[in-house]
C-alpha cells in the first residue's frame, strides 16, 4: 500500500500547496480582519475547500480524458472570454469579471490552464512537430487568441503571464534558438517603440544582430526582422490611437515612479512593510503597515508583504522556499513524464506559476514594475485560488501518470 | 497516446538543465533582494514604518503645588484649555475663520502653525492658550470647518489663598525660542516655564515630566487607537511639590501692613533661616500671569515707575543706616578694641579733618549698650576709626554682607560692602580718606544691603551668633512616591564670643524695651523683644526707614527686617509694622496697642 501510494501520489505538491494556502489564509486574515470582519478570510477559506475538491478530481481523472477534453475546455474558455468582453462588469477599468447568479469569476485565470492544456494536447499529437512552421504557427495561435482577448479587457499582467508561459513551452517542445529569438525580438522592438524613436532604433539594431547571430537561413532572418519592425511601428501607431486613460495605464506600467501616489506609492509602502519586518518580523497581527492599511488592497496583489512584515525574513524566505521547491518539482515531473502531454503540460503549468511568483514577489520588493497579477495560493481571489488548485491537481495527475506512454 | 518522446531536443536533459538554471537565477535574485530589504536595510525601513504609522501625543504633566509651613495649599493648579492645530492636517484656508473665533490676527495663526511644523508635522501646536469656555464651545461647534484643529487641556496656576507673595513665588511665562533650544526634549513650543521667583529656580522640580501616548494612524492619517494597547505609552509625571517655610497667615497680614508703602519686609525663623514672610511693595497679582498675560497688563507692570515687578526684598541695595551699628560694635568688642565699660562723651557732633559728622542729639556719656539703645552716632564715628576698614570689612563679610545669601530665588543682589581695594578702584590709590570710613560707622555712605541680608543679620543676633542660610523651600515632596527631601539649612557660626553677643543683644533689647530706646513702637505687649532702627540717607529724596528686630528676647522665634522707602525715620513707621507682625506670629493675632505705651515710645522716635 505504502509503495503504491508513493508511486502514484504526489505528496510533495500536495504539502507545498497546502502550506502555501495556509500561509495565504493567515495573511488574508491579518490584512482584513479589522476591515471587514474577516469576511475575505471566510470566503477565501470556502474557495480553498472548493479548490481542494477540484484538485482531487483533476488528479484522479484519467490523463487521456484530460487530453481529449483539452480543446473542449479551451473552446469554452475562449467563448467565456468573448462574452466577458461584451457584457462583463468593469472592475477598476478592466472588464474581466463574469457574474453568474451572484458568483463572480475571472475567466482569464482559467484561460491560463486551458491554454496550456490545449497547447500540450496539440503538441503531443504524433504528426505534430514544433520544428515545422505550420505547427509552430498553430501553437502561437493557441496562445495568441486568449492573449488578444485578455489584452482587450485590458489585462496587461495576465497577457504577460501567457507570453512568459509560451516561451518555456516552445523551448521544452524543442523549438530552435532562432525561433525563440524571432518571437522575442518583436516584443523587444515594440517595447522600444513605446519609449521613443531612439529606443526603437536601438532595440531594432540589437534585434537584428541577435537574429543574425542565431540565423538558420538569411530569408528567415529577413522575415523575422520584418515582422519585428512591423510590430514595433504598429505598436507606436496603436499607442497613439488609444484613449488617454489607456495611454496613462501603459505609461505607468513603463515607468511606475512617474505616478508616486498610484502604483509607485504601493511599492514604496510594500518595501517599507517587508523591510521593517527584519529577521523575525513584528509578530502575527502586529505589522503596522499591514494593520493600518498602508498598502491598498494588500490582500490581493501585495499579500507577500504580510508574511514579510509580520514573520520577517524567516517567514518570507519560507514562502519563497516553498515556491522554489514547487517550481523545481514541476520541472522534474516534466522531465520524468514519458508522455508529451503530461510533460509539456507540467512545464506550461510550472511556467505559469513561476511567472506569477517572480513578477508578484519582484513587484512587492520593488524589482519589477507594478503588474497586477496575484501570488499563487496566497492572494485573495476565488478564481485564482481554484485555478491554482486545478494546476496543482494537474501536476499531481502528470506525476501519477508519468510512466504512461 | 503519442509516440515515445523523440530523440530531438524535446524535453532534453540539456533543456531541463537550462530551465533549472533560469529558475535558480530568478529565485536567487529574489532571495538576495529579500535579504537586502529585511536584514541590511532593516533599520531604515523600520524607521520609515514607525514614522508612517505612529503619532506621538504629548501629555502634559501637572505642575507641582506649593504649600506653606502649616500645609495650606497656596499655589494650586487648575485646568486651562488651549486651542491647537495639527500642522499636517491644518488647512491654511481655515486660518481666517479660526483667527476670528480666537480673536487673533490670521497671520499669527499661520505663523504659529508654521513654527510647530518645523518641530513636528503631526504634533498639535497651541494657537491660543487659556481660552474661556465660550471660545472653546465656539471652536468646537465649528470643528467641521476647521480641519486639524483641536484643544489641549493644560494646567494653569491658581492662587486661592488670599496672599500674593508674587516676588517670592514668581510666575511662569511661555517658553522663549532660546530656552527651547537649550531645554532639549523637556519642552516644546508653547510650554510654560518658570520665569521668576521659586517658579523659575525650582523649574526642574516643579515641571514634572511629559508623558507620551503612541497612537496608531492609518494610511489616511486617521487615528486608529492606542499603539500596542498603550503598552509603550509613558504616562506624564506630576512635578514635585514644594513645602515652603512661609506662613501664609503671617504673609497675608504682612502684605496688609505694607499696603500703603513702597518697601519690603522679610520675616525669618532665627533658628532655621526659613523665611516666614516676604513682602515687596508695590506688588502685583500673580494670577495675571497664570494663563495668557494680556499685553497691556504686561506693559503696565513693566513701565510703572513704582516698579512693581522689582523684588525689593532681595534686590534693593540701600545703606543699612544705624542698624549697622551692632556690626561695628561686634568688630570692636571681638578685637578687644573696646569693652563694655568703654565710654565716650557725645557732644552732638564729630569733627574729622575738615568735616563735621553730625548726630541728632547730644547723648552725653554713653557706653556701647547705650550707644546702640539711643543710636548715638558720635560713638560709632569714633569706634569705626578704631576698628579700621579692613576689620570692618572682615566682620561685614562674616555677617554675610557684600555677597548673595544663596536664597532660593535667583533675583538677589550681593549688595555692597566696601574694602580698601574697592575704594582704590573707585577713587584711585591714596585718593580716598578715612572720612569715607567714618560714615560706614553709622551705616551710611558707600554700602548697600538688601532686606533679606538684614533679616539674616537680625536672625544671627537673635540666635546667639549663628549665620543661617535663608531659604523659602523647606521640603521637596514627591507626590508619587510620598518621599520628600528636606532642605539643609547649613548654619555657620560667626565665631563671636558669648559676651559680645550678650552686649549687642542687650543694646537691642533696650532699643525697644527701655524708655530711652528708639524702637519703642515695635513693642509687643507681654513679650520682650529687641531691635534696631535705621535711616538710610537718600540723596534723591526722603530717607529710607529701616527696622530690624527679633522676639521673644530670651528665646527668639522670629527675626525681621522692614524697609520703607522714602519714609523718614526707622522708628516711626517701620518699627510698629515689625512689632505688629511679630506679635501676630507669636500670639496668633495683633492685640491693639495701649495708647499710653505708644505715646511714651513716641518721644524717642527721632533716632
Amino acid at each position: 500500500m505504502n509503495q503504491y501510494f508513493k508511486e502514484y501520489f504526489d505528496v510533495k505538491t500536495l504539502l507545498i500547496c497546502l502550506a502555501l494556502v495556509g500561509m495565504g489564509l493567515l495573511s488574508i486574515y491579518s490584512a482584513t480582519f479589522d476591515i471587514n470582519n474577516a469576511a475575505n478570510f471566510h470566503r477565501q477559506a470556502v474557495w480553498a475547500g472548493i479548490g481542494f475538491l477540484g484538485m482531487i478530481v483533476v488528479m484522479l481523472l484519467p490523463i487521456r480524458t484530460l487530453q481529449r477534453l483539452a480543446f473542449v475546455i479551451y473552446g469554452v474558455v475562449l467563448f467565456v472570454l468573448l462574452v466577458v468582453l461584451v457584457v462583463g462588469s468593469t472592475i477598476k477599468g478592466t472588464k474581466s469579471w463574469f457574474g453568474v447568479g451572484g458568483l463572480g469569476g475571472q475567466p482569464s485565470e482559467f484561460a491560463k490552464v486551458a491554454t496550456v492544456l490545449a497547447a500540450a494536447a496539440y503538441l503531443s499529437r504524433t504528426e505534430v512537430s514544433i520544428t515545422r512552421l505550420k505547427d509552430l504557427i498553430v501553437t502561437l495561435v493557441i496562445f495568441g487568441v486568449p492573449m488578444v482577448l485578455i489584452l482587450a479587457q485590458p489585462d496587461l499582467g495576465t497577457t504577460i503571464v501567457f507570453f512568459a508561459a509560451l516561451m518555456p513551452v516552445l523551448f521544452w517542445a524543442g523549438a530552435s534558438n532562432f525561433i525563440l529569438i524571432a518571437i522575442l525580438v518583436p516584443i523587444l522592438v515594440a517595447f522600444g517603440a513605446l519609449f521613443g524613436t531612439a529606443a526603437f532604433l536601438i532595440a531594432a539594431a540589437i534585434g537584428a544582430g541577435t537574429l543574425y547571430y542565431f540565423r538558420e537561413n538569411r530569408f528567415a532572418v529577413a522575415v523575422a526582422f520584418g515582422i519585428a519592425l512591423a510590430v514595433g511601428l504598429s505598436a507606436q501607431l496603436v499607442y497613439e490611437r488609444l484613449p488617454a486613460y489607456q495611454q496613462k495605464r501603459i505609461a505607468t506600467f513603463l515607468n511606475p515612479e512617474a505616478d508616486p501616489l498610484g502604483a509607485g506609492y504601493n511599492v514604496v509602502q510594500s518595501k517599507i512593510a517587508i523591510g521593517s519586518g527584519g529577521l523575525t518580523g513584528k509578530g502575527y497581527l502586529h505589522g503596522t503597515q499591514t494593520q493600518l492599511n498602508y498598502i491598498p488592497e494588500q490582500w490581493t496583489d501585495f499579500i507577500f508583504c504580510v508574511p514579510g512584515e509580520e514573520f520577517g525574513f524567516v517567514g518570507a524566505a519560507f514562502v519563497l522556499g516553498l515556491f522554489a521547491a514547487l517550481i523545481f518539482h514541476g520541472i522534474s515531473i516534466a522531465g520524468l513524464s514519458k508522455n508529451r502531454f503530461g510533460s509539456i503540460g507540467a512545464i506550461g503549468i510550472t511556467a505559469v506559476l513561476a511567472t506569477h511568483v517572480a513578477v508578484n514577489v519582484g513587484m512587492a520588493m520593488g524589482l519589477m514594475p507594478v503588474i497586477g497579477i496575484p501570488l499563487p495560493f496566497l492572494s485573495y481571489g476565488g478564481s485564482a485560488l481554484v485555478a491554482n488548485f486545478l494546476m496543482a491537481g494537474l501536476l499531481m495527475n502528470f506525476y501519477a501518470n508519468r510512466k504512461e506512454h | 497516446m503519442g509516440p515515445v518522446i523523440d530523440s530531438g531536443e524535446f524535453g532534453s536533459r540539456r533543456r531541463q538543465g537550462v530551465l533549472r538554471l533560469v529558475t535558480l537565477i530568478v529565485f536567487s535574485v529574489l532571495f538576495v533582494r529579500l535579504y537586502q530589504l529585511q536584514l541590511i536595510s532593516h533599520s531604515e525601513f523600520g524607521r520609515k514604518s514607525e514614522e508612517n504609522s505612529v503619532r506621538t501625543i504629548v501629555t502634559e504633566p501637572v505642575r507641582g503645588y506649593m504649600y506653606d509651613r502649616t500645609g495650606k495649599l497656596i499655589v494650586d493648579v487648575g485646568p486651562s484649555f488651549a486651542i491647537t492645530a495639527t500642522p499636517a492636517s491644518f488647512d491654511s484656508a481655515a486660518a481666517r475663520e479660526l483667527a476670528t473665533l480666537l480673536d487673533l490676527d490670521p497671520a499669527v495663526v499661520i505663523d504659529r502653525v508654521n513654527k510647530g511644523r518645523q518641530y513636528s508635522r503631526f504634533s498639535p501646536v497651541r494657537i491660543k492658550r487659556d481660552v474661556d469656555f465660550q471660545t472653546l464651545s465656539a471652536v468646537e461647534e465649528n470643528l467641521y470647518a476647521l480641519p486639524g484643529v483641536g484643544y489641549d487641556v493644560e494646567s494653569k496656576r491658581l492662587y486661592d489663598y488670599p496672599i500674593r507673595a508674587a516676588h517670592l513665588l514668581g510666575y511662569c511665562k511661555e517658553i522663549t525660542d532660546a530656552q527651547l533650544a537649550k531645554g532639549g526634549d523637556a519642552y516644546r513650543p508653547g510650554d510654560l516655564v518658570g520665569a521668576t521667583g521659586l517658579e523659575a529656580s525650582y523649574e526642574t522640580f516643579l515641571r514634572g515630566e511629559k508623558g507620551f501616548e503612541y497612537i496608531a494612524v492609518n494610511s489616511r492619517g486617521q487615528q486608529i487607537g492606542p499603539l500596542e494597547h498603550g503598552q509603550r505609552d509613558v504616562p506624564s509625571q506630576s512635578g514635585f511639590d514644594l513645602v515652603l517655610s512661609l506662613d501664609a497667615g503671617l504673609q497675608a497680614y504682612a502684605e496688609s501692613l505694607m499696603t500703603d508703602y513702597r518697601g519690603a519686609l522679610v520675616a525669618m525663623d532665627p533658628n532655621t533661616g526659613g523665611v516666614l514672610a516676604m513682602v515687596s511693595k508695590p506688588d502685583f497679582d500673580p494670577s495675571i500671569f497664570s494663563g495668557v498675560t494680556p499685553a497691556n497688563d504686561w506693559n503696565r507692570l513693566n513701565t510703572d515707575e513704582a516698579k512693581p515687578l522689582f523684588n525689593r526684598a532681595t534686590m534693593t541695595r540701600y545703606p543699612p543706616g544705624s542698624t549697622f551699628k551692632m556690626l561695628v560694635a561686634a568688630a570692636a568688642l571681638e578685637e578687644g578694641i573696646v569693652d563694655e565699660q568703654y565710654r565716650i562723651t557725645c557732644t552732638g557732633g564729630f569733627r574729622f579733618g575738615r568735616r563735621l559728622f553730625k548726630d541728632l542729639h547730644v547723648h552725653g556719656s554713653v557706653n556701647v549698650v547705650q550707644a546702640i539703645e539711643k543710636s548715638c552716632n558720635v560713638f560709632f564715628y569714633q569706634l569705626v576709626l578704631k576698628v579700621g576698614l579692613d576689620k570692618l570689612n572682615e566682620y561685614g563679610r562674616r555677617f554675610g554682607f557684600g555677597k548673595t545669601t544663596g536664597f532660593d530665588i535667583a533675583e538677589e543682589t550681593a549688595g555692597l560692602l566696601p574694602s580698601a581695594a574697592y575704594y582704590d578702584r573707585v577713587y584711585g590709590k591714596n585718593k580716598w580718606t578715612l572720612g569715607n570710613v567714618v560714615s560706614l560707622g553709622v551705616g551710611q555712605g558707600e554700602i548697600g544691603v538688601s532686606p533679606l541680608q538684614m533679616a539674616r543679620y537680625a536672625a544671627a543676633l537673635a540666635n546667639g551668633g549663628t549665620l543661617l542660610h535663608p531659604h523659602a523651600v523647606e521640603r521637596i515632596y514627591d507626590r508619587r512616591t510620598g518621599r520628600s527631601s528636606d532642605v539643609d539649612p547649613r548654619p555657620v557660626s560667626l565665631g563671636l564670643k558669648p559676651e559680645t553677643i550678650r552686649i549687642l543683644r542687650e543694646g537691642m533689647r533696650e532699643v525697644v524695651q527701655e524708655p530711652g530706646g528708639t524702637g519703642g513702637l515695635a513693642r509687643i505687649p507681654g513679650i520682650e523683644s529687641a531691635g534696631k532702627t535705621g535711616t538710610a540717607e537718600n540723596p534723591h529724596g526722603a530717607d529710607h526707614a529701616w527696622y530690624i528686630g527679633f522676639a521673644p528676647f530670651d528665646n527668639p522665634r522670629i527675626a525681621i527686617a522692614v524697609l520703607l522707602e522714602n519714609s523718614g525715620f526707622g522708628g516711626a513707621k517701620a518699627a510698629p509694622i515689625a512689632g505688629k507682625l511679630m506679635q501676630r506670629y507669636l500670639m496668633g493675632e495683633a492685640k491693639p496697642d495701649s495708647t499710653r505705651a505708644y505715646a511714651a515710645a513716641s518721644e524717642n522716635l527721632l533716632h
